[in-house]
């Protein structure tokens, strides 16, 4: 097994804490990134995946639980200094290029924001020089340096936020929906922009979407939320063959696809949370039902998935 | 089966600062009694415009239709006044919007946003015009819908305030719905919902339905006949299972094989490269020329008409003129053609098994 890179222990993050009105987005969930790997993190909206996003990069301070970065615990208190360098390994890429630019910045500016921030270069030329390799990274050129964010299509400036994301060398990014904002064909181009940097560089990327055929082709492994509680997580190829908790049933079965022929005998299964049938009492927790693949599930069903997942073999 | 638009090559322009922008450059199609249109295309591709000209519901100031009809039921819409116009918009033709956040009033109750059109078009008093409010609210699957009926649109999710969207549509049982995206904004498993909600309601009243997405699982879901746009024009058109198995344009195909299926796992994903044509100065020949690996000399020059595949499918590309070399489409194309009788790739044996 690979390297650790990311380990996430029982994180909670509530809004409006012990008030009448608590929000509990992220709800005591667990999982580790890899070195090297693309975990997928799906759900539909408002099931707390951005907020387990934005905790992890502590754009939120954590209600409670760990993240450890290189045996580091991300929320722990630190000073400035250490703060700075830990955001050089991290870094995030928004949903909306549109709102995520600042418009009144020039492209060399935006870029350029976090090498200033930690003094990666020293004059501008150097600067001016370290942009326009960025740029060409994301298959812009060095005339886009000197223009506005609004110059940009929506392809584009996704680009652009790619760029600024790179530009401190991180290890690990934080992919927010980067392409759900996007038309279909430049999807594909920035989808595959993304690949071609993780083989390069070596990146570790956590990539949130709604979209699961992408994620399905981006990902290694893909966890599946809801109600701010990991449901199941497991090998991107795995989960959609074998998806094992029902509410990931669900969520597939309702995925359309360009097939009229699949669409026409495409049966949507439909969750009921109550169809557990929970006791008092009883523990519900991730297990591995298989190797690798964990289902949030009480010890009952935790029996019956793998005598089923034990037949199937 | 009976026609119950036409539009006729259809041009129009938006004049900016920039100078004009030439949105649709000849459009043509007819929507038949009961079906479903989808068209498909990237931003920018005119599909949105054709529909809101469709509508009327473009600004006056700048926007000029250049030459063409729009026949709806006979009477050309292009020619009507406001006042005409008004009487058949939300009546005969209504629209359901993408976004259903901002297409609803945030300061007045769903039940007196549903009952606007009814107590316009269809002279109901007020008691009468709420009965049927509430009708088609149950009818739109809102649980407790007398209850309902009397809040605001904030205390409604947006998978509901899409089904209030479409009771609003559907209150003059109109004989063409327009939904421009309708399901964008929403989650797989509510989109599902929604597309449910409206094949199923499509059946009950019998409305011919335009669907613009540019989401290729829906358009195979909800779709009978499909229409590609490409640069305001139309590309290729032709029935669900001959665009998705039997392409023709090589934007279609562009488009095709950009998406990943949930079956097969490629190396590398499909991008079409480059980026959508600027209308300002449209491309001279086939305005996806610049763009594809299949463009011949003559793309550059002169744009190509519709080439017939069958009664029901064409496409605009001079691949498929008699005189023109013939060409190896993507591998997941070909994947596609294999499973369609009458493409050249098919494999199947006689009869099919589909």
């Amino acid at each position: 097994m690979a390297e650790k890179l990311l380990e996430i222990k029982n994180l909670k993050q509530y809004f409006n804490q012990g008030k009448p009105n608590e929000v509990r987005a992220v709800d005591d969930i667990s999982f580790d990134i890899y070195k090297g790997e693309t975990l997928g993190l799906v759900g539909e909206s408002g099931c707390g995946k951005s907020t387990t996003g934005r905790t992890i990069i502590r754009l939120y301070d954590a209600t409670d639980g760990q993240v450890i970065y290189d045996g580091v615990n991300v929320h722990d208190k630190k000073s400035k200094n250490d703060l700075k360098s830990f955001n050089r390994k991290m870094q995030m890429i928004f949903q909306d290029p549109y709102a995520s630019l600042n418009p009144r910045m020039k492209v060399l500016d935006i870029i350029a924001e976090g090498l200033d921030i930690h003094g990666l270069v020293k004059n501008p030329k150097e600067r001016k020089e370290r942009v326009v390799e960025l740029l060409e990274t994301v298959g812009l050129n060095r005339e886009h340096a000197d223009r506005y964010a609004h110059e940009f299509s929506g392809g584009q400036r996704q680009r652009l936020g790619i760029a600024r994301a790179l530009a401190v060398n991180p290890e690990f990014i934080i992919a927010d929906e980067p392409i759900s904002a996007l038309d279909v064909s430049i999807q594909a181009q920035v989808v595959n922009l993304l690949k071609e940097l993780q083989e390069q560089k070596g990146l570790t990327y956590l990539f949130i979407a709604h979209d699961l055929s992408m994620v399905k082709y981006i990902s290694d492994r893909i966890g599946v939320m809801y109600f701010g509680k990991l449901v199941e997580l497991a090998p991107a190829e795995d989960l959609y063959n074998n998806p094992m908790h029902p509410y990931t049933q669900s969520l597939l079965s309702a995925i359309p696809l360009p097939d009229p022929n699949y669409e026409r005998t495409r049966v949507r299964k439909s969750y009921d949370p109550a169809s557990h049938n929970y006791q008092d009492g009883e523990e519900i927790a991730m297990r591995e039902v298989t190797p690798g693949h964990f289902v949030y599930c009480s010890e009952k069903e935790f029996a019956t998935l793998q005598a089923i997942s034990g037949s199937r073999i | 089966m009976e026609k119950i638009l036409e539009v006729n090559d259809l041009e129009l322009s938006f004049h900016t600062f920039a100078g004009e922008v030439k949105a649709i450059r000849g459009v043509n199609f007819d929507l038949k009694k009961g079906e479903t249109l989808a068209i498909v295309g990237e931003s920018g591709s005119g599909k949105s415009v054709t529909t809101k000209a469709i509508m009327r519901l473009l600004p006056e100031s700048s926007s000029e239709f250049k030459n063409g009809q729009i026949l709806f039921n006979g009477k050309d819409l292009t020619k009507l006044s406001d006042k005409e116009m008004q009487k058949i918009r939300g009546k005969d033709i209504s629209m359901i919007f993408q976004d259903p956040m901002t297409s609803l009033n945030p300061t007045m109750t769903i039940g007196n946003q549903i009952m606007e059109p009814i107590l316009k078009h269809r002279k109901l008093g007020k008691a009468e015009a709420r009965k049927v409010a509430i009708d088609l609210l149950r009818l739109v699957g809102m649980p407790k819908p007398e209850a309902r009926i009397k809040q605001y649109p904030h205390q409604f999710s947006g998978g509901q305030r899409q089904r209030i969207v479409i009771a609003i549509a559907l209150a003059c049982n109109p004989q063409i719905l327009i939904a421009d995206e309708p399901t964008t904004a929403l989650d797989v498993t509510i989109q599902a919902q929604i597309l449910e909600l409206m094949k199923d309601l499509q059946k009950k009243i019998d409305t011919s339905i335009i669907f613009i997405t540019h989401d290729l699982g829906v358009v195979a879901n909800v779709a009978d006949r499909v229409a590609v746009m490409y640069g305001g024009k139309i590309v290729e058109i032709g029935t669900v299972d001959e665009i998705f198995y039997n392409p023709q344009h090589p934007y279609t195909w562009g488009l095709l094989s950009s998406m990943p299926s949930l079956d097969t796992a490629e190396a590398k994903l499909y991008a079409i490269p480059g980026t959508p044509p600027d209308l300002l100065n449209p491309p001279k020949g086939d305005a996806f020329a610049l763009r594809s690996d299949y463009a011949l000399k003559i793309d550059l020059e002169q744009a190509p008409s519709f080439f017939k595949v069958s009664e029901t499918h064409s496409a605009a590309t001079w691949l498929l003129h008699p005189d023109a070399p013939e060409v190896e489409p993507p591998l997941a194309i070909v994947e596609r053609m294999k499973k369609f009788p009458g493409s050249r790739y098919y494999e199947g044996t006689e009869g099919g098994t589909y």
